[in-house]
């Protein structure tokens, strides 16, 4: 089958609109996550999702719903917790990340469940996506695009300098607490599309290509979103022309985005010489 | 003929939750005053600016700016804008913003806002401002790639650019080289001169305040005592 018969069947027509609505949308918190230094929470958030699969799994509900959820009461808590704890908040990342896995691990040894079934549920496929699931994407992407949108300015000061947004007068950490939110909505959204193991492929790659050619915060989003839709979509194509694994071929065309950014950010510099 | 007292805090009690900083301390700023405070680490320098700043709530004590006690939280948030801040100079992140983008952030809450872009005059008061500190040849250029001098300016830009009659500065010279150091120290001589700036800095060496500094307090055990 060629890409255009492909492109004909519902099936695939589905995995390439969610490739171009998480390209566009959630792509842009990885210049969040990049900026706020919450590399270590994103870690946090994958293994809390791990633990709210583990208890999902022995209440008899679908993983996938506990690992959203888990990850939702953990944007919600990780911000608050920090401030309460006086703990930067990568610092509380670490405490979440190493206490929900060990939870996670007690909750599969006495429950009797492997926990490579459990792993198993964070593969993702692009493809096993239904039209409820294509809706959540789209709605949340245009959330976040909505988000950026009409606070742009307020996002910018609060990932300038946090400090300096509140003498200002900017509710810095009500700010940073709603975009943990919508990042852990991100890496929910996402884990069903391309699994846990790759997920930094589409949230993180497209950000880390833009910062390293963009001149503005503008700019660095517009190209996270470029770089995000074009690996995504890119990646979904190519696996289907090719028949190869979805998450992988879109981990393969980011990484390969991240290399040309940075080819042509040499060039550019050495230009300017 | 004595000025007007333009920050008083009597007995302040304040802190993190039960871990007090600053214990029954007294202040008095006068009107065009440049008044150091030096201190060690810890000992409630930060903290000092933070309740002026409205940032924390005294636990006992109060605080008045330009004669408005700041007893009520919408209090703290309103005077804001009576004060500019310059933070300790820090190695900012990756994240592009220009210069002008820096210093127009200052006009957050007096210009534009929530649901309000920023306007002509909000633009034409920056670029102003960059031609007072001496960074307009810079408008457009990434703060990350500036020096910890220029960098400074662009914080003492977007200080002024509020139009407060309030400037707190956060080791406004400690960790520049010397050519750096004397620049900025004529710079913010000269803007207070030109504003009628009341300051108020602070550092872990008074030395570093001495050139700045109409009179110097130290911090000591959470309180301010006669150098």
């Amino acid at each position: 089958m060629s890409l255009y018969d492909f492109l004909t069947i519902p099936l695939f027509q589905k995995a390439l609109l969610a490739a171009f609505l998480s390209g566009a949308g959630l792509s842009l918190l990885g210049v969040v996550i990049l900026n706020l230094n919450l590399t270590t929470i994103r870690f946090a958030l994958m293994h809390i999702a791990l633990l709210g699969a583990a208890i999902a799994m022995v209440l008899g509900l679908s993983p996938l719903a506990g690992a959203i959820a888990g990850i939702l009461l953990a944007s919600l808590l990780l911000g608050p917790a920090g401030d309460f704890l006086n703990m930067d908040t990568g610092v509380s990342g670490v405490l979440f990340m190493t206490g929900s896995l060990g939870l996670a691990f007690l909750i599969f040894y006495k429950a009797g469940v492997p926990a490579m079934d459990a792993f198993a549920l964070f593969s993702g496929s692009i493809l096993a996506l239904n039209t409820l699931e294509i809706w959540v994407i789209g709605g949340l992407a245009v959330l976040i695009i909505l988000i950026f949108l009409f606070f742009y300015r307020e996002i910018q000061m609060v990932l300038f300098n946090q400090e300096v947004a509140e003498s200002l007068g900017v509710p810095a950490k009500q700010i940073r607490n709603a975009l943990l939110l919508l990042t852990g909505l991100a890496i929910g959204v996402n884990i069903r599309m391309v699994g846990v193991l790759l997920i930094d492929a589409a949230v993180l790659l497209p950000a880390i290509a833009a910062l390293s050619i963009a001149k503005s915060l503008r700019g660095a989003l517009m190209l996270s979103a470029f770089f995000g839709i074009v690996s995504q979509v890119g990646g979904v194509a190519f696996s289907m022309a090719y028949d190869c694994p979805s998450g992988a071929s879109i981990t393969i065309a980011a990484v390969l985005m991240v290399c040309l950014a940075a080819i042509y950010g040499h060039i550019v510099k050495s230009f300017r010489r | 003929m004595t000025r007007e007292a333009v920050v008083e805090i009597h007995g302040l009690i304040a802190g993190y939750g039960r871990h007090q900083v600053l214990n029954k301390l007294d202040l008095t700023v006068r009107q065009g005053e440049a008044l150091g405070i030096a201190g060690d680490n810890g000992t409630g320098k930060t903290t000092l600016f933070k309740v002026i700043l409205g940032l924390i709530a005294p636990m006992e004590g109060n605080v008045r700016l330009q004669g408005q006690e700041l007893d009520t939280p919408r209090l703290r948030r309103l005077m804001r804008c009576r004060i500019g801040y310059v933070p300790q100079l820090y190695t900012p992140g990756k994240m592009p913003v220009s210069v002008h983008d820096a210093v127009l952030m200052g006009r957050w809450s007096m210009g534009f806002g929530f649901f309000k872009s920023p306007t002509v005059q909000d633009r034409q008061k920056v670029s102003e401002i960059l031609q007072e500190v001496g960074m307009s040849h810079k408008e457009w250029q990434p703060v990350h790639l500036l020096s910890g001098g220029e960098q400074q300016k662009v914080s003492i830009g977007r200080a002024l650019v509020r139009e407060a009659p309030i400037l707190l500065m956060d080791e406004p010279s400690t960790y520049l080289d010397h050519a750096s150091q004397a620049e900025i120290i004529e710079l913010i001589r000269t803007i207070q001169l030109k504003h009628h700036l009341t300051l108020i800095m602070i550092s872990h060496d008074p030395e570093h305040l001495e050139a700045m500094s109409d009179r110097i307090l130290l911090l000591k055990n959470g309180r301010l005592e006669e150098r």
